[in-house]
């Protein structure tokens, strides 16, 4: 380590990790500033400011400002392209909601935790003895913070706005699938589509069996063992596997 | 609040004791896997599609009592039934002399998004409890359904009143509709048919919700307080264990998924007598078996207002309740109700044999 020490302010890297740190708190202490006025602009800006050299690399790239909802608004999709444009419009449109309200959601959340401030300050203040360990004094922001949290939760408005990000999000996989599924068309890949209907044929055929099954006495169609050969599987063996997790974005 | 030295100097103190303690569970936990899971032994007797069927091996001489088939939910994993030997619902049972039957629903997946509810009480549960009437010759057992699986355990026994002879219903939601009930309130505005026209519901949305219901305490509160177990390894293996089963959720079934938010969450079917199940009305006034309704004082997902109205809407005439000072889970793996719970059902058996 040099003499100079890392976060010195002859050291080049340091110089800028402390300008950063410094800009980043100013940042925190505006916000923060925000939600004590309790302004409607509370939220910070979408997108975030540690966004904002992308957006100028947007911007020289010659694609700032571009917004195909925008460009000829309420327009009917034309040409041979019209049914992924329709499906990309409306993904759009779903991500500009889902943003709106993920805001609000935000912001909501935000009132919460001011709630919480403030009760926690009125507890701290009408007690006379400090909390004896850092962990009462948390735990105490806990049941504040969690307080708070349950009378707002509670609220039809707060299920309304949950229950909409939800919907948002279904409408949008569900736009997601139309896209996908005319992909795997064009590739010769087998389409969630294909494999829906292989399901419920199979599903019916095993009722089938079932039923045939039934009318004649004989064992229905599953894998069945008397204890004592049950007992010699190992264990392990017969437990139903964990699916592996598939990427869900 | 007093900001005197002697205070200042007491915080940072306990603040830097806190710091080590950190050190120390990290340090236990850095060489800890998983931790094994469900340890009594079992063996599967009957298997169809993703559902298994075990029998527990007997740990003691048999109580003589009729059969116990524990029917849990589908959205978790039923090994929070027998986590660990000493911390084991299940393995409390088998101690009492029970004949312990499971039924695991496993992981449904993209096969399953086609099977209604229908397909799993009046399909894999009758088929289950069939198959133990006949393999034990019997035509009654004893029905225990957890959670979800006590809703769909009640439906059963108000289609099959005469293969049920005792019914035991542990935090199980009857009325979905109460003031208490958080998740019920979410649900009311959900377009389900929306959220499962995409296929599964997939159990990492459905930990996102029940996370949502108390996130400080869930998300914040319980790891900062792992600090507290200064490295303990016994401690941190029961934490990883319940950590390895809060995650574990399986998929849900769409179609099956759907029709139990609409029929139950949304327009509260079961007790205002309007479900049917394979074209069957289900009538709860059909459940005439002697019933036990366990529910927890401090559940935040099942409040006790959601489970304690069955008592007057079923046919019973010998109905208990039993309210514990616990949680939702904590009812299975509590210090005290541990031993507590699984005592009292099969007290209550007794008396029933």
């Amino acid at each position: 380590m040099s003499a100079q020490g890392p976060f010195s302010s002859a050291f080049p890297p340091s110089a800028g990790f402390l300008k950063a740190w410094v800009d980043q708190a100013g940042a925190f202490q505006d916000m923060f500033a925000r939600l004590v006025d309790q302004s409607t602009g509370a939220m910070p800006p979408m997108p975030p400011p540690n966004l904002a050299p992308w957006k100028d690399f947007v911007d020289r790239m010659g694609m700032g400002g571009f917004d195909p909802a925008q460009l000829l608004p309420g327009a009917p999709a034309l040409g041979l392209s019209r049914e992924y444009q329709e499906t990309a419009a409306r993904l759009l449109d779903l991500s500009k909601q889902f943003q709106q309200r993920y805001a609000e959601f935000a912001q909501r959340n935000a009132a919460i935790m001011q709630d919480a401030f403030h009760v926690m300050k009125k507890r701290v203040d009408a007690t006379p003895q400090a909390p004896k360990t850092p962990a009462d004094l948390y735990d105490a922001w806990i049941d504040c913070a969690e307080n708070a949290y349950h009378q707002a939760a509670h609220s039809d408005s707060f299920a309304r706005l949950f229950a909409e990000l939800c919907n948002i999000s279904s409408a949008f996989k569900v736009e997601r699938g139309k896209l996908t599924e005319q992909i795997a068309r064009h590739l010769d890949l087998p389409s969630r589509a294909e494999v829906d209907t292989l399901h419920r044929q199979v599903r019916a055929l095993y009722e089938a069996m079932r039923a045939a099954a039934a009318n004649t006495g004989a064992a229905p169609s599953s894998t069945t063992g008397s204890a004592a050969s049950g007992r010699d599987q190992h264990r392990a063996s017969k437990a139903p596997r964990k699916p592996r997790k598939r990427a869900r974005k | 609040m007093s900001t005197a030295p002697d205070s200042l100097a007491e915080m940072l103190q306990s603040a830097a004791a806190m710091q080590e303690s950190g050190r120390a569970v990290l340090r236990t936990l850095l060489g800890m896997g998983d931790g094994e899971v469900g340890t009594s032994e079992k063996h599967c007797v009957h298997s169809e599609d993703k559902i298994r069927l075990y029998r527990y091996s007997p740990l003691a001489r048999s109580a003589n009592l009729k059969p116990v088939l524990i029917c849990y939910a589908m959205v978790n994993r039923p090994y929070l039934l027998d986590l660990q030997p000493d911390r084991s619902f299940i393995r409390e049972l088998l101690l009492a002399g029970l004949d312990v039957y499971l039924l695991d629903w496993g992981y449904p997946d993209g096969a399953d998004r086609f099977s209604n509810f229908d397909a799993y009480v009046d399909g894999y549960l009758r088929r289950c409890v069939e198959f133990i009437l006949k393999e034990q010759a019997l035509d009654s057992l004893t029905l225990l359904g957890v959670c979800q699986g006590g809703t769909m355990s009640l439906c059963y026994a108000a289609l099959e009143p005469k293969q049920i002879a005792q019914l035991i219903i542990m935090v199980t939601p009857v009325d979905f509709k109460t003031p208490e009930n958080l998740l019920s309130k979410w649900a009311q505005h959900i377009d389900v048919d929306l959220l499962t026209q995409s296929g599964n519901v997939s159990g990492d949305f459905l930990n996102l919700v029940y996370l949502s219901l108390m996130p400080f305490r869930l998300t914040q509160q319980k790891y900062v307080n792992l600090l507290q177990l200064q490295g303990d390894r016994v401690q941190l293996e029961n934490f990883m264990r319940m950590e390895k089963w809060i995650f574990d959720s399986p998929d849900q079934p769409a179609t099956a998924f759907r029709e139990f938010i609409q029929w139950f969450f949304q327009e509260n079917r079961l007790i205002r007598d309007e479900l049917a199940l394979a074209g069957r009305p289900v009538r709860l006034k059909n459940v005439t078996a002697p019933v036990l309704n366990i529910f927890a004082s401090k559940d935040h997902l099942v409040p006790p207002s959601a489970s304690i109205p069955v008592g007057a809407h079923i046919g019973a005439k010998d109905y208990q309740s039993l309210e514990v000072d616990a949680g939702h889970i904590g009812l299975y793996v509590g210090g005290k109700t541990r031993k507590s719970v699984p005592a009292a059902v099969a007290a209550w058996l007794q008396k029933r044999r």
